[in-house]
């Protein structure tokens, strides 16, 4: 299958007064038409600006693309003017993040907000947007859609606002959606309501997904694909069931091992040693090195090559074999 | 069973609307906190699980009700008396970046307790300082830096040094890891387990996470708005859970495992959280349950205890159901 966004050696880095922060620092993987991957990492990973960063949503400066290519539909993003990017986002890349609120207008009505993609990607008269946009509020589960699109959106509650904001992101039915921790403000039974909800539309339309979150359960629940990412750099990638059983890479266990889970009693939590590395002061080695309990010299010095096992599992580590 | 070392009878709180009527935060609510234990609270937001948590240690003073601790009639403690008392329980809030004054040193942080309680030379408020950094594995360095220098994760242990420096007897926990990572989160958990065990004070944990809760605590208790559902060992509430939004409520945390995730049936809660200003009559989760009868529309459910041991539901139907 040949794959709809494939991202190759991307960095970007940000260039502040303190010093260059690799938020990006050579990334790779693809994502693929119907499928869900999910990024997953801690505050920091630059999972967010691995994203939003190619789709010009940061302001560069301070934000500076170093290099690499990222193919959507076989054209690369990083290559494109303005102009080109613009047409794209909104239209085949649609996003939804994680505070609706604050991507909502608060006053603008929810419908006046609901037409805007479509009147200016599609170039549809305000009333057929309206129409569609209505339509779009159903298919989310929004009943009495006529009335919500009268709505503004304080109107509405946290959960109600994401389905909103759902709604708004699939009006121009996109080829990608990428999603940013969709539903980390929201409580946990809404939560599966929305993961639902957004599984659901997936099947109908063969869009593909890029979940950002940092809920390993969430992962779980709703990625085909996996990409485990930390200090800027992929650690591994496969399937969910490569990352969640056969997981080679010590920080994805340790991350794995180190979070409570429901369906367990657990005596005493495995923990994953200090914390997570300045962005700034990262060596040329494994950003994780200090942490790792498999430790050598040579990862202070060299980011590990790439091992792998079959086509989709991958990983960055110098040891040979964990436990 | 020992008698409670913190006991609240029928606690309300109430806030005062502008224009009329009140918020129902907590709307009466019985809770025994015991010696030793860990007391879960857990609950969605704006459940009044703060609410509680603030008033069982008069950071607002409850509406209606009445409140014990160690023995005392903690409501009608006044000035002098209620400073002094006021070293037997303490608080660890969410955000380690704003419980902290950011020009306050650790040492003037962690002493300011000490000097406002005891009369102590300097050479014994030093000791008891480095004895409460050494607790909550700080070095000795840390003393004279300012919360700025530290991570999210050291930060909180700083919040947990200042609530221990004077020996309480109770701790308030509300929401501790929250905004943690999930590799800081565990160690902070390990801490306050560990924390727990050697000095044996008891610990009354609010979070929303039903996972973390289930880790940290030897009971449990579940509030929905304003009122506390379900209280259980935790053994029991995750076995056999008996009100039906606990059961909803623990079907719809994800678990890090996809094998698990795919064959999981989840009960749908339809519809959002009542407001607290106007809650529905009789039993508060009526509009949402699945087994509603017209007995809930009229009448609110009391807490009560199961036969079978060491748990306690408000329900009128539970029970009656085989899951």
């Amino acid at each position: 299958m040949k794959p709809l966004l494939s991202i190759q050696d991307y960095k970007a880095h940000f260039y502040t007064r303190r010093g260059i922060v690799k938020a990006v620092n050579g990334i790779t993987y693809d994502v693929h038409p119907g499928q869900t991957l999910a990024i997953v990492g801690e505050s920091g990973s630059g999972k967010s600006v691995s994203q939003l960063s190619y789709l010009g949503l940061l302001p560069t400066p301070p934000l500076k693309i170093m290099g690499g290519q990222v193919l959507f539909d076989g054209n690369d993003l990083l290559q494109m003017s303005e102009d080109q990017l613009r047409k794209i986002r909104g239209d085949k890349i649609s996003m939804i993040f994680q505070e609706p609120m604050t991507s909502l207008n608060p006053y603008l009505k929810i419908g006046s907000q609901m037409i805007e993609p479509l009147v200016i990607h599609r170039k549809k008269t305000k009333k057929e947007a309206w129409k569609l946009a209505t339509q779009a509020l159903e298919r989310v589960g929004l009943s009495r859609a006529d009335q919500a699109m009268e709505s503004y959106p304080h109107e509405f509650s946290g959960g109600m606002r994401q389905r909103v904001m759902i709604a708004m992101a699939l009006t121009t039915d996109p080829k990608l959606l990428i999603a940013d921790e969709p539903t980390t403000a929201l409580d946990v039974t809404v939560q599966a309501q929305i993961l639902e909800l957004l599984k659901s539309i997936q099947q109908e339309n063969k869009m593909a997904m890029i979940l950002i979150t940092h809920d390993l359960g969430v992962v779980a629940g709703s990625a085909d694909e996996v990409v485990v990412m930390y200090a800027g750099r992929v650690f591994e990638t496969g399937s969910v069931d490569d990352i969640f059983y056969r997981s080679q890479h010590p920080y994805t266990r340790a991350l794995l091992r180190s979070t409570p889970r429901l369906d367990k009693l657990e005596k005493e939590l495995p923990v994953i040693q200090g914390n997570p590395p300045d962005l700034i002061s990262v060596s040329e080695g494994c950003p994780f090195y200090e942490r790792c309990s498999y430790q050598k010299e040579i990862c202070k010095r060299e980011f590990p090559r790439e091992s792998s096992l079959g086509a989709k599992h991958k990983w960055f580590c110098h040891v040979e074999k964990i436990s | 069973m020992s008698k409670p070392i913190l006991s609240a009878q029928d606690l309300t709180v109430y806030y005062p609307l502008r224009h009329r009527g009140f918020l129902r935060a907590v709307d009466g609510v019985s809770l025994d906190l015991y010696p030793g234990e860990v007391l879960g609270l857990v609950g969605e937001s704006g459940c009044g699980k703060s609410s509680l948590g603030r008033a069982l240690i008069r950071l607002h003073d409850p509406s209606s009700g009445s409140l014990s601790a160690l023995g005392t009639d903690f409501l009608s403690l006044k000035g002098r008396k209620l400073r002094e008392f006021r070293r037997n329980i303490q608080m660890v809030f969410q955000d380690p970046y704003a419980s902290l004054n950011p020009r306050m040193t650790i040492f003037d942080a962690l002493s300011e307790p000490l000097r406002a309680h005891f009369r102590l030379t300097t050479q014994e408020v030093s000791k008891k300082v480095a004895k409460a950094l050494e607790q909550v594995g700080l070095t000795e360095q840390a003393r004279d830096k300012y919360p700025h220098e530290f991570s999210g994760g050291q930060r909180q242990r700083i919040a947990i040094a200042r609530a221990l420096v004077l020996d309480p007897k109770v701790l308030i926990a509300d929401e501790p890891v929250s905004s943690l990572d999930v590799s800081v989160q565990a160690q902070v958990l390990n801490l306050l387990k560990e924390i727990q065990k050697s000095t044996g004070l008891s610990m009354l944990f609010i979070s929303h996470n039903l996972s973390v809760v289930k880790y940290i605590s030897d009971r449990i208790a579940v509030m929905y708005l304003g009122k506390i559902v379900e209280t259980a060992n935790r053994e029991d509430l995750f076995e056999k859970p008996l009100h039906p939004y606990t059961q909803a409520l623990i079907s719809a945390v994800p678990i890090p495992d996809p094998k698990l995730e795919r064959e999981r049936k989840r009960i749908p809660l339809t519809g959002e959280l009542p407001s607290a200003e106007n809650p529905p009559l009789g039993c508060a989760f009526h509009t949402r349950c699945p087994w509603v009868v017209p007995r809930c529309l009229e009448e609110r459910p009391k807490l009560q205890a199961v036969a079978s041991g060491n748990q306690e539901v408000a329900c009128f139907e539970a029970g009656k159901k085989e899951n």
